[in-house]
């Protein structure tokens, strides 16, 4: 009885992996992008060309095989950030003071406030930062192909070719960036406004220089309609601002900055906190012409009839 | 028999006359040489046309592939049956070796094919003289779609090109401005990518001007003005929202009570088209906002105050 268990159980534990692989997704996440190696190049020339030419000339080909040559043909789960550096260096460009941005749990609204970079320069305006943004890509082991089924999630292992890129590249933003630095939080976010472990706290502020740096600036701003969790001087915010001043850095915090609140209004026009006191009432909308007309029309019409009345009954 | 001593006369001038002929020839050499040479400095084939406005930009290609891979992977991956590829070399045989100031419409059909989509009603977002306003909107928000919102106004935004007849067929230093040439490459392609973006509008469509020009905010000489609005399918489209936006603290030149707005209002119900108009309509004065916040016309109602 036990053995014909056993025997099962083993039978059913070598079916269940054969089973998987047949399956074949290897890992949980997405797989590698589509046409990775186009997106790459072709964002890389978009930079240089049209979106910061001061860059000046990088060759866009050398940049890419630099960047493939950092996880493929490796087991995807041992790629190390270091494996970047060649890339990252042969995309780095200068990073104009006072344009740093930082932030966390708010990717899409830093992209729309950073502008393009001609506000702020935050990652994601860099070249190195611009041409990996909303990507995914892994390797395999023995084999110089991506891996376009799916890729290891974080979960799945730390050493994956994706947040071991975006590590590289944290890290060297970080080392790069002068002035007045600027930080953006959430303060509507559940894991708290400054998540550690996190990009911020373990891969940029270690590698800010403190000699570039001449103020820490600190926004955290809620969602329109989200929870005001924190706030600065409260929770992680007071945690990060005494991490920052620890280390010697003059360190600002302001709530709602009303820059940022106003991009999120776009959402939320109407929200109490979006309302500006200049705005003029919702009856300015409406029709144009044929409403202002017609009153105007109806009115003459009727004075004339009046008149025309009058006149007949005098008559 | 000939002397032992020096030349006789006759032979002394045949040495001479040799001695002639080869300096002639060498001269003739050395003309021919720098004759020739001087050509091949100056080009072997016939120069590439000299104009006005920036030259095609330089790795076009690569700019174009990889903008419409990242369109269709970000976007809209329901558009993944685009053939990228395709439509680059669509684009490029529209102006390849052909005279920049002779474009047709023709010339970008198959390009225009490949590329449109369809577009969801209630989204078209038309413009005039307001780039930068309507495209940091239309980024932030993705409620509203402008030309430059779809595949073929993604891949060609800021972007130059033009051809020529001599090789390689490119023009990178130079291209026709508009008052050159009317049949340039650019101009063509704008007006054919604006007729189909009116044309394949539908619900109600929106159109943000600039009350702060003097100019006028609606030009009859403007794309919108000359192609866009006689494009808009009176079966498709039932009605037109106008925004008037000034620049925050600039003049009101003009605004929805505007002549020029009275005469595109009146062009617009003509072709019976219900018209609505709004001066500074709220989400995209908010926009301008975050640029100008400390501004009087910025103040919020509600006073928060900045720390407690």
């Amino acid at each position: 009885m036990k053995s014909l268990f056993l025997s099962l159980v083993v039978v059913s534990v070598l079916f269940m992996n054969s089973f998987s692989e047949v399956q074949g997704k290897k890992w949980k996440g997405e797989g590698t992008t589509k046409n990775l190696e186009s997106i790459v190049i072709g964002r890389c020339y978009n930079y240089i060309r049209i979106v910061n030419p001061a860059v000046g000339e990088k060759n866009c080909s050398e940049i890419w095989e630099a960047f493939k040559n950092a996880f493929i043909n490796k087991d995807p789960c041992s790629i190390l950030p270091k494996d970047y550096e060649l890339v990252i260096n042969l995309s780095l460009h200068t990073i104009p003071p006072n344009k740093s941005l930082f932030w966390e749990n708010n990717q899409l609204l830093v992209k729309s406030f950073a502008d393009r970079g001609r506000r702020y320069m935050s990652l994601g305006d860099t070249l190195f930062g611009f041409f990996g943004d909303f990507l995914n890509w892994c390797g395999q082991a023995n084999s110089a192909g991506l891996d376009y089924e799916s890729c290891p999630t974080m979960e799945e292992c730390e050493n994956n070719a994706v947040d071991s890129f975006w590590r590289m590249a944290s890290i060297t933003y970080a080392q790069h960036s002068s002035g007045v630095i600027h930080v953006l939080l959430n303060g509507s976010a559940v894991g708290g406004a400054y998540p550690a472990p996190g990009f911020f706290a373990d891969y940029e502020i270690p590698n800010l220089q403190k000699d570039k740096i001449s103020k820490i600036v600190i926004w955290v701003v809620d969602d329109i309609e989200g929870p005001d969790i924190e706030s600065c001087g409260t929770h992680t915010v007071k945690i990060l601002e005494n991490r920052l001043k620890t280390l010697g850095y003059d360190v600002t915090c302001t709530d709602n900055y009303k820059s940022v609140m106003f991009l999120l209004c776009l959402d939320y026009p109407d929200d109490s906190k979006c309302t500006l006191s200049s705005s003029a009432p919702a009856a300015q909308r409406g029709p144009i012409s044929s409403d202002r007309g017609g009153s105007w029309n109806k009115l003459l019409f009727v004075s004339f009839l009046g008149f025309l009345f009058r006149f007949a009954l005098v008559y | 028999t000939p002397s032992s001593r020096g030349l006789s006369p006759i032979n002394r001038t045949v040495l001479l006359v040799g001695i002639a002929v080869l300096l002639a020839a060498l001269v003739l050499a050395v003309v021919l040489a720098s004759v020739l040479t001087h050509g091949e400095r100056g080009g072997v084939a016939p120069k590439m046309l000299k104009w006005k406005d920036r030259g095609t930009t330089k790795n076009l290609q690569e700019v174009i592939l990889g903008r419409c891979y990242s369109y269709v992977m970000a976007r809209y991956p329901e558009l993944g049956d685009k053939d990228c590829l395709k439509i680059w070399e669509s684009l490029k045989h529209a102006f390849i070796y052909k005279d920049p100031c002779n474009i047709t419409s023709e010339d970008y059909q198959p390009l225009m094919e490949l590329a449109s989509h369809p577009i969801p009603c209630n989204k078209s977002l038309f413009w005039s003289k307001t780039y930068d306003l309507v495209h940091r909107y239309t980024k932030s928000n993705q409620n509203f779609l402008t030309l430059e919102d779809t595949l073929l106004g993604y891949m060609a935004d800021r972007v130059s090109w033009c051809g020529d007849p001599s090789a390689p067929g490119i023009n990178y230093e130079s291209c026709p401005k508009r008052s050159e040439c009317e049949s340039n490459p650019s101009s063509v392609f704008w007006k054919m990518a604006s007729k189909m973006f009116a044309e394949a509008a539908c619900g109600v469509v929106q159109v943000m001007l600039n009350g702060s020009i003097e100019a006028g905010a609606f030009r009859n000489s403007s794309i919108f003005g000359s192609v866009e609005i006689f494009n808009l399918n009176p079966d498709k489209v039932s009605a037109v929202h106008i925004w008037v936006m000034h620049d925050i603290g600039g003049p009101q030149s003009e605004s929805c009570s505007g002549h020029s707005i009275k005469r595109l209002t009146s062009i617009l119900e003509e072709r019976n088209f219900k018209i609505t108009c709004e001066d500074n309509y709220r989400p995209v004065q908010l926009l301008q906002c975050v640029y100008n916040p400390d501004h009087t016309d910025c103040r919020l109602c509600t006073n928060t105050t900045a720390n407690p």
